[in-house]
């Protein structure tokens, strides 16, 4: 037998912004931060908790002491498992374990029938959410758009049954305040026939954001200490802009991004240990020309790569950006803009990667941008795959065997290992010019909109049970009464 | 019943591009006295047809036709003498000659389009690489083809294309055989210009233009 010393395989590309001794520094500067500069906790029952705890508090102003952060750390998971209504459809948020998907609440969409920019429907969440349920590469869904035509206490209820009915794939929620949440709990529970089903796999995660700099709103903290006790996960996350609503220095703004989303975990883990939390968020610039929070900047894509850095180095999930641009249409800007965040996000392995389908800043919820990223992701998953070293691959006897001049087409080996090392792609077009022109000389856009037009004609997701969907309705119903007046 | 069993085997074997498989049923089919020709027509050519499907629908890929046609090539080689001993001739869309030219070496797309002829019914003659111009005008001859495909791929070796179709006249038989080019300098205009009868950008655009040549 051929006996090798020392022999090591990359299985993927290898990829890191931070060594260990920087992702260090910025973890201690974010204890720094929490213990002498502090935060402001908006919640009575928020500084309570961390009051008890042993945090130093005046006011609404909490210190937080970096042994209690440690303790935390200790007893948040570091893995979380998620499946949408379809059991099997599940995501597993552990290191560089990498899923995609969309982003939620963006108020406009572009019709695919007229073209015209207009708010999102109901009827438009639920065809965002199908979408996202046709599509291979997109894992888990967010809404997307957001919902237009109801109350704005109790949009969240009407999205997320939209959300429900689009798509069997784990989603990831917003909910307006505590009681949004709540019943959107109860909601999940009809569906999945149950809070222990819920417990055992939750069906989605809520997104909870704190406001940069260091504010902590009584809506998300009590959002956060109810999804504790009832064992939702959450994403404690920012969306810091460097230069307005944090330090201009990337290092900075993740030290501030880093202290905020620890205050979910101490807060977490005060309220129930073993509460699962995800930390991460939208990191990126102020455009110092339109004041614009950019979801194209190269500095996005970098700060979300050295963040999941810090996450994998914490032991925690990590939720990150891209598949998202600046551009108001899907042009070569959005293409670009996606393309190069959707490769780097996946070559840092961050567990969900989101806002895949944002223009216009994250304005715009485009079905277009979607379907296009959606082929952008099925390719860089195909670099991640890596280069497989054996002797099957290094084919010397097939060379051997082909010799000068011969050709490769006709070997046994190219067809045993043309499927899986080729990725085959869906909309990127590889005619030759002639081919191209009698198939109608379609461009990329044309292409990426025959596709959405496909998916809303043709994709039928997984029903929902009439019964069930009657009790879903009846929740939301009874909300709209209790705001009604 | 076991002759149907027989050649849904052969059409397998060609649909998994296996020459190995393919030829040994072909000798199967000798020894059991089976008509060479029905053979290959309910046999191996039902093969191909499925095999040309899935290529066309986009659900097969070069690779896969290639290995059929070799299973193909070798099954046919393999019932050849039978053939000859039954003064058979199988059915074929027409006889082709195929070759890079003189001065360049450049084989896969010239293999490509000969398999795929091949494969779709044509009786091709591979001349290889580096074709002088009086070894295709011999070929011509001897075969009494019906259409000659000539493959370049330098800018340089483009010129020799214009060379056969000269010594074809030369030789009285450019009447008698359509001419084809391709590769990569090759155009609509370059085939006009030098008296080529038909080009074609890639192997599936080339059998059209064939089959547009011999009247199928």
């Amino acid at each position: 037998m051929n006996m090798r010393a020392n022999y090591q395989v990359n299985a993927t590309p290898q990829f890191r912004v931070l060594s260990e001794d920087q992702i260090e520094e910025i973890y201690f500067s974010a204890l720094e931060v929490l213990e002498r500069v502090g935060m402001r906790i908006y919640s009575e029952e928020g500084v309570a908790l961390l009051r008890d705890a042993g945090s130093r508090v005046q006011g609404d102003r909490v210190w937080i002491p970096s042994w209690l952060v440690q303790e935390a750390l200790t007893t948040v998971p570091s893995r979380i498992v998620i499946a949408g209504r379809d059991r099997n459809k599940r995501v597993y948020l552990e290191k560089d374990k990498i899923y995609f998907g969309t982003g939620s609440d963006c108020p406009s969409l572009v019709d695919p029938y007229t073209d015209a920019v207009r708010k999102y429907t109901f009827d438009d969440v639920y065809n965002a959410a199908r979408i996202s349920d046709a599509l291979p590469h997109i894992d888990f869904h967010m809404s997307l758009g957001l919902t237009s035509g109801v109350l704005a206490q109790t949009y969240d209820r009407h999205q997320f049954l939209a959300m429900l009915k689009g798509t069997s794939k784990p989603l990831v929620i917003t909910a307006v305040d505590r009681e949004g949440l709540a019943d959107q709990y109860q909601m999940a529970c009809e569906v999945l026939g149950g809070p222990e089903e819920f417990a055992r796999l939750p069906l989605f995660v809520v997104y909870i954001e704190p406001s940069s700099p260091l504010n902590h709103s009584v809506e998300a903290v009590e959002k956060l200490l109810y999804s504790a006790e009832k064992g939702i996960p959450m994403i404690y996350t920012p969306c810091t802009m460097c230069g307005a609503t944090a330090p201009m220095t990337m290092a900075g703004g993740m030290v501030q991004c880093l202290a905020e989303c620890l205050v979910g975990v101490v807060l977490s883990q005060l309220r129930r240990k073993g509460a699962a939390v995800i930390i991460g968020g939208v990191g990126s610039i102020m455009d110092m020309s339109t004041s614009i929070l950019s979801y194209g900047a190269p500095e996005m894509v970098l700060l979300s790569a050295a963040m999941t850095d810090v996450a994998k180095w914490l032991r925690l999930p990590m939720f990150s950006t891209a598949g998202c641009s600046d551009s108001k249409v899907l042009d070569q800007q959005a293409a670009i803009e996606s393309a190069v965040s959707v490769v780097v996000a996946a070559l840092s392995g961050a567990n969900l990667i989101h806002d895949v389908g944002y223009l216009e800043s994250g304005l715009l919820g485009s079905f277009d941008m979607l379907v296009m990223s959606n082929e952008v992701i099925g390719l860089a998953k195909r670099i991640l795959s890596g280069i497989t070293v054996t002797p099957e691959t290094l084919a010397v006897d097939v060379i051997e065997r082909v010799g000068p001049g011969g050709q490769y087409l006709t070997q046994e080996h190219t067809r045993r290992h043309f499927r899986a090392e080729t990725w085959l792609p869906t909309l990127m077009d590889r005619q030759m010019r002639r081919g191209w022109e009698a198939s109608g000389r379609k461009t990329m856009a044309d292409r990426v909109r025959a596709k959405v037009l496909d998916i809303l004609e043709h994709h039928q997701p997984m029903p929902i049970p009439a019964e069930v969907e009657a009790r879903l309705k009846a929740i939301v119903a009874e909300a709209d009464a209790r705001h009604a007046s | 019943m076991v002759r149907e069993r027989i050649f849904e085997e052969m059409a397998q074997a060609v649909i998994d591009g296996l020459p190995d498989k393919a030829r040994a049923l072909a000798h199967d089919a000798i020894q059991a006295g089976i008509d060479p020709l029905e053979a290959i027509e309910r046999g191996f050519k039902a093969g191909m047809d499925v095999v040309g499907d899935g290529f066309a629908k986009g659900e097969l890929f070069i690779p896969d036709l290639m290995m059929s046609g070799e299973a193909m090539k070798a099954a046919i080689a393999a019932l050849e003498p039978e053939l000859m001993k039954r003064k058979q001739q199988r059915q074929v869309l027409g006889r082709v000659v195929i070759g890079t030219v003189q001065g360049d070496i450049h084989e896969i797309g010239k293999t490509l389009v000969a398999t795929m002829l091949a494969a779709s019914g044509f009786e091709v003659h591979d001349l290889g690489v580096d074709v002088s111009p009086q070894r295709f005008v011999d070929m011509v001859r001897q075969v009494d083809a019906n259409v000659v495909g000539l493959s370049a791929l330098l800018t340089t070796t483009l010129l020799n294309q214009e060379t056969v179709i000269l010594t074809l006249k030369e030789a009285g038989l450019r009447d008698k055989v359509k001419v084809i080019v391709g590769g990569v300098p090759a155009s609509p205009e370059w085939a006009e210009e030098i008296g080529a009868d038909g080009y074609a950008e890639n192997a599936t655009e080339a059998v059209e233009v064939v089959k547009r040549m011999v009247g199928v």
